[in-house]
C-alpha cells in the first residue's frame, strides 16, 4: 500500500506497456484456454488491475492505449518508432477482450488519435495534479521519469510477488543521475533511444549522456558549450545539433493532449458483474470471475481423491448456477448410477464387469496422499450414462474383505482399465492388497501426450471433449453413495481423438 | 514433509506437469536440490539408506544430452568424439580452436564446454558471451568456428526449426510431440523463444523418453528377480536406489544394462555409478 495519502488517488495504466509484459511474463509457459486461444495477456493484466484496486484502493482509475495509427511525432519524424517489430500475433488477439474486462469493469478507456499513451497520460496526470490528487503512472516504460513531481509518481508493478516500485523525485534523479526529472528528456535526446527509434547524437551512449546532463543541465546547454568538448565527441555534437533537438522533442511528452480531464468519470465503480462474467467465461477465467464477483472463493480442500493439481480442480459451480453455459450438466444427461451395497447386489455388479473387456474405474478416498488415505468408495462402469458407486466401510478389514472381491477384475490382463491418473488408484488398490494386472488407458496421461502444454484435470477434460461439466468435488464432499458419474461418460475414443 | 506413518520424506512425481516431457516432483521438489552448494550437500546428506542393511546407489547418465543431439544430427566429429569414449569438451575444443589434444588448455576447455551446452539450448553469440564474460565479437568467432567443425549440428538445427515450422510441433527420439504455436510468428523475439524451444525440446524430450524407459525396465527386472532394493529417486538424468549390500552387484548390472540399453543409437549411452552411506556419497 502506498504510503502517501490523500482522498483524490489516480490510477493511469500504460496499456500497450502493461499487456506486453503481461505476455512475455508467461512467454515460456503460456496460459491456453480449451479452445487454442493463448490467455496470457489477457489473464497478467485482469491481475495488474484487480491487484491494484485491491492493494491499493485508489480512488479514480483510467487505462490509456496507443492509437492505431501514426501519431504526430511520425509526421514529425517518419522513422520514429519505424523499428517496432511485429505485434505477436496472440497480443493483437487479446485486444479486444482486454478493452471488453476494462469496460466490464466500468473504468474509463482513453485513446486519442495521433498522441500516444505516454502523452494523454501525461496530461491527465498533470491536469489531475492541479484539481490536487495523487497520481500513480502505471507503466515500466523510463521515458516517463520526466512527468514525475511530489504529487505524480510511476508505479511499477512487482515482479514474481515483490511490492510494487514507486518513482517520486528523488528516485528519478538518482536513477538518471540528474537535479531535476526534466532532464530525463536531455538525456534521452543525447543518447537516443533504440526501443523508439530516436536518432541522438552519434558516439553517446547513456554514460556519456549522463555525465553531459550533469555538466551543461541540458541539450541546449550542451550545444551552446561545444568548445568545451575535445575530439571525437566535439565533432559528433558540432555536426548533429539539428538531431539532438530533434530527438528532444521525440522524447518530450506532451502534456496539452486534446484529452478532456472529467474527475466524475475517473471515478472507480463497481464492477458489471454480467458483461464481466461473460468475458471471463469465455476466456475460462474461473477462479478470477469468483475474485471479482466475490463469491468469497473457499480454496479447494483435497478431501477427495481425484489428486489433481488445484488449479484444474477449479469448480464447476457457477457454471451449474448459469444458464448461459453451453456445457451440459447431470440434469441434461440421461443416466443411471446405482449406488451398490449389499452382498448381492456386489456379486451381480462383479458378474456383469467381469463380462466386459474395459471398464471405467475411479476411487474415492479420504485424502489427496495416497500414503495417507482410506478408501472411502470405488465407482466403475463400461457404458455411457451407467455406473455403479461402490461405498468402502470404514473398518479397515471389512474393507480389505469387500476390495478383495473385485481382485478378478483388476488381476485379468485381457482386460483394460480406464482412469483419470490412473497411478493413484494403482497405489490405492495396492494398499488393499490388489495388484493390478489390467492393460491401463489414463486419460490424463493420454492428454498430455497429444497436447502437452494443456491442462489435464478431469473436468477439465470433460468439459473440452465431452461438453459435460461434472458435479464439482466440493458439492460432493460428505455426500457419499452418489458418484460423480462423469467417468462413465469418458470413453478412449473421445478422449483420444 | 515427514510421513507420520512411515518417518520418510516422500515425494510425488507428476508425469504430466512438464512439457517437456520430464518428470516434475514436489512435496517436496527433489530435482532441484544445488548439486555444488554447501547447502545442497548437506541435504543430500539426509538421504541415507533404509537400514545399515542397505546402501544408497546412484547411476546417471554421462552428457546424455550431447549425445542424444549427437545421434539425433549424426555429426561426424562429435559422434567420432563419443565413440571413441574422449573428454567431449576437450575434444571439442581441440577442434574449434584447432590444436592437438594435449594442448587443449583450461580455458579452452570450458569454453568448449559452455558452447556444448548452450548447443543445446539454442542460445547464440549474445548468450554466450554473457555465459563466459566475452564479448560478442569473440562469442561469434568461437561459435563459427564450432559449427564449421560440427557442420552435421548446424544442419540438423536448421532442418529441426524447417521441420517445426512446416508441422508445427517437434518429434523426441520416441516420437512423442511438442507443440510449437509461435513458431511461425511474426514477431522475432516470439519466434526466437519457439526456436529454442525447437531445438531443445526433441534434446530434453529424448532424453526423459529414454531414462523413463530405463525406469520401466529397471523396475521390470527388479520386480522379477524379487530383490529388496527399491528404486527410489529420479533427479532427471539420474537414479538413485536404496540397495540392500547382498545386492549391490546384481542391482548394479540390471542399472547399468537397462540405463545404456536403453535407447539404441549410434554413440553409447554411458553411465556413472556409485555407492555411499548417503545420496552425497553416491553421488
Amino acid at each position: 500500500m502506498i504510503s502517501k495519502e490523500s482522498d483524490k488517488k489516480l490510477f493511469l495504466l500504460d496499456a500497450y506497456a502493461l499487456i506486453f509484459r503481461a505476455y512475455y511474463a508467461f512467454i515460456k509457459n503460456p496460459r491456453i484456454n480449451s479452445k487454442g486461444l493463448n490467455t496470457s495477456a489477457m489473464f497478467g493484466f485482469t491481475n495488474v488491475l484487480l491487484d491494484i484496486l485491491k492493494n491499493e484502493k485508489p480512488s479514480h482509475m483510467a487505462v490509456v492505449f496507443d492509437p492505431h495509427e501514426d501519431t504526430f511525432r511520425v509526421d514529425e519524424f517518419p522513422e520514429y518508432k519505424a523499428n517496432r517489430e511485429e505485434t505477436p500475433e496472440d497480443i493483437k488477439l487479446a485486444f479486444p477482450y482486454i478493452v471488453r474486462i476494462i469496460e466490464a469493469m466500468n473504468i474509463p478507456v482513453y485513446q486519442i488519435s495521433k498522441f500516444e499513451a505516454d502523452d494523454v497520460i501525461g496530461t491527465l496526470a498533470k491536469r489531475a495534479e492541479e484539481h490536487g490528487f495523487l497520481t500513480y503512472m502505471m507503466t515500466s516504460d523510463k521515458d516517463y521519469g520526466q512527468l514525475v513531481s511530489d504529487n505524480i509518481f510511476i508505479y511499477r508493478p512487482g515482479r514474481g510477488g515483490n511490492e510494487a516500485d514507486i518513482l517520486g523525485v528523488p528516485e528519478v534523479c538518482e536513477k538518471f543521475g540528474i537535479e531535476r526529472v526534466e532532464q530525463v528528456i536531455d538525456i534521452l535526446g543525447m543518447m537516443g533511444d533504440a526501443v523508439d527509434n530516436i536518432p541522438g547524437i552519434p558516439g553517446i551512449g547513456e554514460k556519456t549522456a549522463t555525465k553531459l546532463a550533469q555538466e551543461f543541465g541540458s541539450v541546449e546547454g550542451l550545444l551552446a558549450n561545444t568548445d568545451k568538448l575535445k575530439g571525437k565527441q566535439k565533432e559528433n555534437v558540432e555536426n548533429n545539433k539539428e538531431i539532438a533537438l530533434l530527438s528532444k522533442r521525440l522524447a518530450t511528452i506532451v502534456v496539452d493532449a486534446p484529452v478532456p480531464f472529467e474527475e466524475e468519470k475517473l471515478k472507480v465503480q463497481s464492477v458489471n458483474k454480467e458483461l464481466i462474467r461473460e468475458v471471463f467465461e469465455e476466456l475460462e477465467f474461473r477462479t478470477i470471475l469468483k475474485r471479482v464477483i466475490g463469491d468469497s472463493p473457499a480454496p479447494f480442500e483435497g478431501k477427495q481423491g481425484e489428486l489433481f493439481a488445484p488449479d484444474e480442480v477449479e469448480s464447476a459451480a457457477e457454471k451449474e448456477a448459469n444458464p448461459a453455459s453451453q456445457l451440459k450438466t447431470i440434469q441434461d444427461v440421461p443416466h443411471q448410477y446405482h449406488l451398490v451395497k449389499s452382498d448381492e447386489e456386489i456379486d451381480v455388479l462383479i458378474k456383469k464387469l467381469m463380462t466386459s473387456s474395459v471398464f471405467c474405474f475411479d476411487t474415492e478416498t479420504s485424502d489427496i496422499e495416497p500414503i495417507n488415505a482410506d478408501l472411502v468408495g470405488m465407482s466403475f462402469s463400461i457404458q455411457a450414462g451407467e455406473a455403479w458407486y461402490v461405498a468402502v466401510p470404514k473398518e479397515k478389514d471389512a474393507a480389505m474383505l469387500l476390495v478383495k472381491k473385485f481382485e478378478p477384475l483388476f488381476t485379468d490382463p485381457q482386460k483394460e482399465l480406464i482412469a483419470q491418473n490412473y497411478k493413484y488408484d494403482f497405489k490405492m488398490l495396492r494398499k488393499y492388497g490388489i495388484e493390478v494386472q489390467n492393460r491401463v488407458f489414463d486419460t490424463m496421461v493420454a492428454h498430455y501426450l497429444i497436447n502437452p502444454d494443456g491442462k489435464h484435470g478431469m473436468d477439465f477434460l470433460s468439459e473440452v471433449y465431452l461438453k459435460y461439466s461434472p458435479i464439482s468435488i466440493d458439492t460432493l464432499i460428505g455426500k457419499k453413495g452418489k458418484t460423480q458419474g462423469s467417468m462413465a461418460d469418458l470413453n478412449p475414443e473421445e478422449i483420444s481423438d | 514433509m515427514i510421513n507420520p506413518i512411515t518417518g520418510r520424506v516422500h515425494t510425488n512425481y507428476m508425469q504430466t506437469v512438464a512439457a517437456t516431457g520430464r518428470l516434475s516432483s514436489n512435496n517436496p521438489n527433489l530435482q532441484n536440490i544445488p548439486i555444488r552448494t554447501l547447502r545442497g550437500k548437506e541435504i543430500r546428506k539426509a538421504f541415507i539408506p533404509r537400514s545399515e542393511e542397505f546402501t544408497i546407489l546412484s547411476s546417471d547418465y554421462s552428457q546424455v544430452e550431447l549425445r542424444i543431439i549427437a545421434a539425433l544430427s549424426n555429426d561426424e566429429n562429435m559422434c567420432e568424439a563419443f565413440m571413441h569414449g574422449e573428454d567431449i569438451h576437450k575434444a571439442t575444443a581441440a577442434k574449434v580452436f584447432g590444436v592437438p589434444i594435449a594442448e587443449v588448455t583450461k580455458d579452452m576447455r570450458s569454453k568448449a564446454k559452455a558452447v556444448n551446452f548452450g548447443i543445446i539450448y539454442g542460445q547464440g553469440a549474445f548468450g554466450l558471451a554473457q555465459n563466459l564474460g566475452i564479448s560478442r565479437g569473440e562469442a561469434k568467432e568461437i561459435i563459427d568456428s564450432y559449427f564449421r567443425q560440427f557442420s552435421g549440428l548446424k544442419t540438423y538445427q536448421q532442418l529441426t526449426i524447417e521441420n517445426a515450422r512446416k508441422n508445427g510441433y517437434i518429434e523426441t527420439i520416441r516420437g512423442r510431440r511438442r507443440y510449437l504455436a509461435d513458431i511461425n510468428s511474426a514477431n522475432a523475439v516470439v519466434r526466437g523463444f519457439a526456436e529454442r524451444n525447437a531445438i531443445n525440446a526433441p534434446i530434453q524430450g529424448s532424453a526423459a523418453d529414454i531414462i523413463k524407459v530405463a525406469m520401466i525396465d529397471i523396475h521390470k527386472e527388479m520386480t522379477h528377480q524379487k530383490l529388496q532394493s527399491k528404486m527410489m529417486m529420479q533427479v532427471h538424468d539420474e537414479l538413485v536406489f536404496d540397495v540392500h549390500h547382498s545386492e549391490v552387484d546384481i542391482v548394479r548390472a540390471i542399472v547399468s544394462e537397462k540405463m545404456s540399453g536403453a535407447e539404441k543409437m549410434r554413440v553409447p549411452l554411458v553411465v556413472d555409478m556409485n555407492t555411499g552411506n548417503n545420496w552425497l556419497e553416491a553421488h
